[in-house]
């Protein structure tokens, strides 16, 4: 990465819900067009995260700036802190589109805080498709009636058309088949270096990380076990789980050549 | 690209079922509706005109589903009954429809205490049963069509009620309502474009089903006095005129009989019908 503009970073987050300690001491930091990929078993506190990171759950910590804004945090992050402009790609594109909601309003919501007309509006709906490999006539489809690959390219669509600085991903490609999981992967990851977007992914799969994040962050029963960039994660972790992790990738044959 | 693929991509859209077939019941209720004023326009006949000379008749060219005990013209009388009893129906349905689905959304939306106060008033209104509600109210009240329509549209929005809100809950952190929320939407928008699209044909299901119900209500009341007060032209009324002449002029009760019978059933599979699509959806 040429670019090198601090976007968000938070030291020491807590996050409890009643006496339950869902996550403490979670520390990280990301640059303009960085990605990091949060993994982690089920349960680890990867989405409890990504939602305390959107103010959707009480959360405290020591220190929180983003995108270099004035408004730096310490204690509770509010709701809708300066993350208005992340955007947030659900895993189970079905699911996150309305279903009785054609693909293109589905999108065009993205924008609603920016009171397009509608003709303006239509256009940027029309170029988010295409730049998601999506025809024209998609704009009018129901989410029944396209297939699941395509949904989550809408989905993806709705996320890059408001411009935002940071997009979080809540494992985008599981609900996909390989072939599909590939062709969205790369299209991610060309519109991420097209467009200097900072990446937030929770994953599951060890490989996508290997193949595309520049920091990992590994969870480990609320707290983190892990903190790495990639090569130093794959080539030397830092923790005996994470060793035991990406051994058990590697024999699956999950891993990259690359990274092994 | 694969084949499939860009057979997908070239082919238009498949139609959404949904969509489709709303417009078919549209054309077919106009076309219906159009047949129904064309018929009464055309009849020579008026409903409660007497006709003591034709008393009974059997049904004949002139008088196609005969005439009853005072020579009022039978196939008059359902047209203009179709007005009472399935308008009559139509209207208190539509009142439980529209008031249940607002209650149902308001217990939903206004957090655990008020949804509590609201759901026990309407299970307390389940407590009467719709007869039973019906013919109390005659009681009191006197029997006539105010007061059957009242009583009937005050036990008719329960069901309604209890849906949505299950509708609403279920739907209420599903992803796109986040999404929409996130996108900075107001709770108006997302009632409008979120909540009610995918909860309406759930809904209209229900409706279906209750205006069949009301239906047979308000025959079935008036059949037994409570309800619409002869002379007036309601099937189930109807039903009651002809009930004297059952052994000689049975044509007098089967008429009406059969048309409640067919309005239910049309409309129970209408009903049906949009229930099975729903479920091809989901």
């Amino acid at each position: 990465m040429q670019q090198n503009k601090p976007l968000i970073s938070i030291s020491n987050l807590q996050v409890s819900v009643g006496d339950k300690q869902l996550l403490s001491d979670v520390s990280f930091d990301l640059c303009e067009g960085e990605m990091l990929c949060i993994v982690g078993e089920s349960g680890a506190g990867k989405s409890t995260l990504v939602k305390a990171l959107q103010g959707m759950m009480p959360a405290h910590c020591d220190r929180f700036t983003y995108a270099r804004s004035s408004t730096e945090v310490c204690g509770a992050i509010p709701a809708g802190l300066g993350l208005a402009q992340a955007r947030w790609v659900m895993q189970d594109p079905l699911a996150a589109l309305n279903p009785r909601q054609s693909l293109g309003r589905s999108i065009a919501e993205s924008l609603h805080k920016e009171n397009l007309p509608k003709d303006k509006l239509r256009k940027r709906v029309l170029s988010a498709l295409d730049d998601v490999e999506l025809s024209a006539d998609f704009y009018d489809r129901l989410p029944s009636q396209v297939s699941l690959g395509q949904a989550q390219r809408a989905c993806l669509a709705r996320a890059l058309i408001a411009q935002p600085k940071l997009i979080f991903f809540d494992e985008p490609l599981s609900a996909l088949d390989a072939l599909v999981q590939k062709k969205i992967a790369q299209r991610m990851e060309s519109l991420r270096r097209a467009t200097n977007t900072t990446y937030i992914a929770v994953t599951h799969d060890l490989g996508f990380a290997a193949a595309y994040a520049d920091k990992v962050l590994l969870l480990r029963e609320g707290a983190v076990s892990a903190y790495q960039s990639r090569m130093a994660f794959f080539a030397n972790p830092q923790s005996d789980y994470a060793k035991d992790l990406v051994a058990a990738a590697q024999s699956l044959g999950a891993l990259p050549e690359a990274a092994a | 690209m694969s084949l499939s693929q860009s057979i997908r991509l070239s082919d238009s859209p498949p139609a959404d079922p949904l969509r489709q077939f709303s417009k078919r019941v549209g054309v077919a209720t106009l076309v219906l509706l159009g047949l129904w004023s064309l018929a009464l326009w055309l009849t020579p006949y008026q409903p409660a005109a007497a006709d003591f000379l034709n008393r009974l008749a059997p049904p004949s060219a002139a008088h196609w589903a005969g005439t009853d005990h005072l020579g009022r013209d039978i196939a008059t009388r359902l047209l203009y009954g179709a007005g009472w009893s399935l308008g009559l129906s139509l209207a208190i349905s539509l009142t439980g429809f529209v008031v249940g689905t607002v209650v149902g959304i308001l217990a939903a939306r206004s957090g655990p205490a008020g949804d509590f106060a609201v759901m026990r008033v309407t299970d307390s209104f389940f407590a009467f049963p719709e007869l039973i509600a019906a013919v109390t109210f005659a009681g009191l009240f006197g029997p006539s069509t105010t007061n059957l329509v009242i009583a009937l549209m005050v036990v008719s929005w329960m069901k309604f009620a209890r849906l949505a809100r299950a509708l609403t809950l279920s739907l209420g952190d599903s992803d796109f309502i986040t999404q929409a929320r996130l996108n900075g939407l107001s709770n108006g928008l997302i009632l409008w474009r979120h909540l009610l699209p995918n909860i309406l044909p759930s809904l209209l299901v229900l409706w279906t089903n209750s205006w069949s119900r009301t239906i047979l209500s308000v025959s079935g009341l008036s059949f037994l006095g409570f309800g619409v007060q002869p002379p007036s032209a309601e099937w189930g009324a109807m039903l009651l005129d002809g009930k004297a002449y059952m052994q000689t002029a049975p044509h007098i009760m089967i008429f009406p009989g059969l048309a409640v019978l067919l309005a239910v059933m049309v409309i129970n599979l209408t009903g049906d019908r949009l229930r099975d699509l729903m479920a091809g959806k989901t």
